[in-house]
């Protein structure tokens, strides 16, 4: 007992004397540093609208706060060909660096990038670490996370930084600009978008006598709908051609299949009262065609868990289906991954341009209703900047309007004619200004980029040059022109905090038809049925209509 | 008892040398027990949600999480089929986890040296693989295409000619089974541990009597084997009850990947992890809240287990006369 009274004793005043020393040479510290900031510091600039002018003044207001070096993160995710929306950043760093050297302001930004497959992963974590600070600086993904990151305060609020940029601003296709409000506020930037075209298996049309001709037009104008899809399919199978007739994406409704809602009439918005909709007719057919599809063979009964790289491109791919609902970026996409088993060689690889164009037709998602013109589903992606951008870099408490002023460059910088052109010619994404589309048209411009002689920073290069040597050509150029037209059809799903919610429920009623599990009115009366289990949901979600008695399909 | 004696007897203990042998365990239980439960009980009086620390945790909703949690299980038609699914898994499994742990340690016992070491690591491999890899083994054997292992066996001794989707197309005993045999492989080897380190402190003249007595295996189990592990077999019951309540892991992988039926692959306990960490709004102050309950039915059943296995009777003090 008394080695144990010894011991305390003496690890107490150990302890006491440790303690004091802390205290008071972190106070010391803490003067010390008060003094220099107070006397010192450059905390805002205030913004021109000029970019050269601003970022000079920031590299020279950070030169003179002592700061040496910015660290900054982005994140994002997607499509193995879309890493621009990392290195976007880091090229615009590389270039602001340049311009900070011209000048000698001796600061320089040092970006840390993750890209993962999922870009639902990227916001989760977001979410997840934000409160930890270790959430990115910067995230590109899509613009339906902005009303949850906002109304949460984990984005910063772009509105007074753009009121100084409107010729930046100006630059956009007002349609994307308007995605990336919430409640009045501009909370993101326009990255890229996509259409979401419905792509046709030539060969096996042909196979089965089925004639593509005027068939874009005949979608565009309601003659061709889901009805008659539906019978080319049957005829596909029967036939022996393919033994699918259509195929989709696995696990979420949002967004592709969102698209079956608005090709009924229905509508998942209300602007009037700013609820989220359910319209019961609508789901109630998408239902009853993805049903009939599974029912006859032609769609699998286990769509909602295929697996991406495995079963659903080399089913697509490999001529296994008539139709696919996809992307744009999958026409590139299908370049660069191995996803084609060669008849000759029984190896896998990736299609090359030409076999693409030669195996797949786009047109855009049929209507269900006669009459009633095709559509498509556009996701614009959004850089977003962290409300606490430039967390990690020193003195941030006095700092931080210096560095979110920093951030906001870097993504000005990011959304480079020449950036946003890459990053649509490699990844098969729509560009989201009107100087990149031009430039996309530029062949000189093109060609350089092929032939890798466009000014990029080694590090952007290095890691897009296998995939622009796979993608960019005459071919897929023309393939982005020939899309563009989408855009005039094209759709979006609600900025609600509550949405992401209402599209998981579709995706497990979905499931459970397919599955045979519930029938489309019981899928239909599961959804309502957990939209008033949860009171949250309840008092954000209007219920309209009624499943419709004696709809029948095709 | 007056405050002073309340003190003294504290102080007493902290002078103890019981309190320097307990002090490790007491500051785990604190820092990984008492305090999440301290936190939990907090947060389930809040509207956290999407781990918004900052601008939650100040607010105080009440019992609105706990309105929220009975309004969902009388609303929700998904709940009633994860509490029916916790109550079957827990049951099957303890019950497979205690008995197959039992049976392995005497099985073991009456085995040569040899083969009873190569039996128990055969019995914990499940334990010491890793649980994605683990889980991942049997999905490829439960898949429900023609490249699950046993769809594939089923097929070709032409048992059955097109593959059944186990987890998702028998409901609900697919998925039932699944789970349970997932983590009833995992349990056991618990069991087997604890039993067979008690069996190996029975003393051997009480085996070597019966034997000379001309005992059979089956009568030295039940009169002896049997009646000296009562009181593991009331921890391993107690304790595997409340693992098994509160876990996850195994499982969580098997309805993500699509294996088994969401609903009625999920447990409880899963319910609560997808509500905080996979749902599209992370509800933590109603995760916080079902955990909590959670946490009060898992006490009571560790009671009402430890009453019914006769706990108390078991560490009653000797009366001396024995």
């Amino acid at each position: 007992m008394k080695y144990y009274r010894a011991l305390s004793k003496t690890a107490g005043i150990v302890i006491a004397i440790i303690i004091i020393i802390g205290i008071v040479a972190g106070a010391y510290y803490y003067i010390s540093q008060q003094q220099i900031t107070t006397t010192k510091l450059i905390t805002f600039v205030p913004l021109t609208g000029d970019f050269n002018k601003d970022i000079i003044n920031i590299g020279k207001a950070l030169e003179q706060d002592g700061i040496k070096t910015v660290q900054l993160s982005v994140w994002s995710g997607g499509d193995p060909n879309s890493v621009m929306r990392i290195y976007g950043v880091v090229e615009a760093a590389y270039r602001i660096n340049n311009i900070w050297k011209q000048n000698n302001i001796n600061v320089e930004i040092k970006v840390t990038t993750r890209y993962v497959s999922n870009p639902n992963d990227v916001y989760e974590d977001y979410i997840n670490k934000w409160s930890l600070g270790q959430a990115p600086d910067i995230m590109a993904n899509g613009y339906t996370y902005i009303a949850s990151l906002a109304s949460e305060g984990y984005i910063l609020d772009l509105t007074p930084y753009l009121n100084n940029y409107t010729s930046f601003l100006n630059q956009f296709y007002p349609t994307l600009l308007d995605a990336m409000r919430w409640n009045g506020k501009i909370y993101g930037i326009p990255q890229d978008t996509e259409a979401r075209p419905l792509y046709i298996r030539k060969d096996v049309a042909a196979c089965a006598g089925l004639d593509l001709t005027g068939l874009v037009e005949k979608i565009e104008n309601g003659q061709f709908t889901w009805s008659d899809l539906y019978r080319w399919a049957l005829k596909v199978k029967e036939s022996g051609c393919a033994p699918w007739g259509l195929i989709h994406r696995k696990g979420s409704a949002h967004p592709d299949l969102i698209q079956f809602i608005y090709a009924f009439g229905g509508k998942l918005y209300d602007e009037k009262t700013g609820k989220l909709v359910f319209d019961k007719a609508a789901v109630y057919k998408w239902f009853v065609v993805e049903k009939t599809f599974a029912d006859h063979g032609l769609l699998p009964h286990d769509m909602m868990s295929w697996d991406w790289a495995k079963q659903i491109h080399p089913t697509v791919v490999d001529g296994k289906t008539l139709s696919f609902i996809g992307g744009t970026w999958h026409w590139f996409e299908w370049q660069t991954k191995a996803y084609y088993t060669d008849p000759k060689t029984g190896q896998q690889r990736p299609l090359t341009a030409e076999e693409v164009h030669k195996f797949f037709y786009y047109t855009l998602f049929p209507s269900g209703i006669k009459g009633k013109p095709g559509l498509t589903l556009s996701q614009p992606f959004a850089w977003m900047i962290n409300s606490k951008a430039g967390e990690q870099n020193p003195n941030y408490d006095k700092l931080k309007d210096l560095y979110h002023e920093l951030v906001f460059l870097v993504v000005v910088k990011a959304s480079d004619p020449d950036i946003v052109a890459i990053h649509s010619l490699i990844s098969g994404h729509l560009p989201v200004t009107k100087t990149a589309a031009e430039l996309i048209k530029n062949q000189t411009w093109v060609n350089e980029l092929k032939n890798l002689k466009v000014k990029l920073a080694p590090e952007v290069l290095n890691n897009i040059k296998n995939i622009i040597e796979k993608t960019v050509n005459p071919l897929n150029v023309q393939f982005l022109a020939n899309v563009t037209y989408m855009l005039e059809y094209t759709t979006f799903t609600p900025k609600h905090p509550q949405y992401p919610k209402l599209a998981s429920l579709f995706a497990e009623a979905l499931d459970q038809v397919l599955r045979d599990k519930m029938t489309p009115a019981q899928a239909v009366n599961y959804i309502v049925e957990k939209i008033n289990a949860d009171p949250d949901l309840k008092k954000s979600v209007e219920i309209i209509g009624e499943i419709p008695q004696n709809w029948i399909f095709p | 008892m007056t405050k002073t004696n309340l003190f003294s007897k504290i102080k007493n203990f902290i002078h103890s040398d019981a309190f320097i042998f307990l002090l490790p365990a007491i500051i785990l239980i604190i820092v990984f027990y008492l305090i999440p439960i301290v936190v939990s009980v907090y947060m389930s009086f809040t509207p956290l949600k999407n781990w918004n620390i900052a601008r939650y945790i100040h607010e105080f909703v009440g019992f609105e999480n706990y309105w929220r949690f009975l309004y969902m299980v009388t609303h929700d038609p998904t709940v009633r089929p994860i509490f029916i699914t916790t109550v079957v898994f827990i049951l099957i499994t303890l019950a497979i986890n205690v008995l197959g742990g039992l049976g392995l340690a005497i099985a073991t016992f009456f085995m040569g040296e040899r083969e009873a070491s190569s039996t128990q690591l055969l019995w914990l491999l499940p334990r010491m693989t890793p649980i994605a890899v683990y889980s991942m083994i049997w999905y490829y054997f439960f898949h429900g295409s023609e490249i699950g292992t046993l769809n594939s066996i089923l097929m070709s001794l032409g048992i059955i000619h097109n593959p059944i989707d186990w987890g998702q197309s028998i409901i609900p005993w697919g998925p039932w089974m699944i789970i349970i045999f997932v983590n009833g492989l995992v349990g056991v080897s618990y069991g087997m541990i604890v039993f067979t380190s008690a069996i190996s402190n029975i003393p051997k003249e009480l085996v070597i009597a019966a034997r000379v007595d001309g005992a059979s295996n089956w009568s030295i189990t039940k009169n002896i084997l049997i009646p000296l592990l009562k009181w593991h077999i009331v921890y391993v019951t107690t304790w595997q009850m409340l693992s098994l309540l509160t876990t996850y892991d195994h499982i969580f992988l098997l309805v993500e990947w699509g294996l088994v039926n969401r609903y009625y692959g999920t447990t409880w306990a899963l319910y609560i992890y997808n509500m905080a960490f996979t749902a599209a709004e992370k509800d933590l102050g109603l995760a916080a809240a079902t955990g909590v309950i959670l946490v009060i039915v898992g006490a009571i059943l560790g009671l009402l287990a430890l009453k019914i296995l006769g706990f108390e009777k078991m560490v009653k003090e000797p009366r001396g006369d024995i």
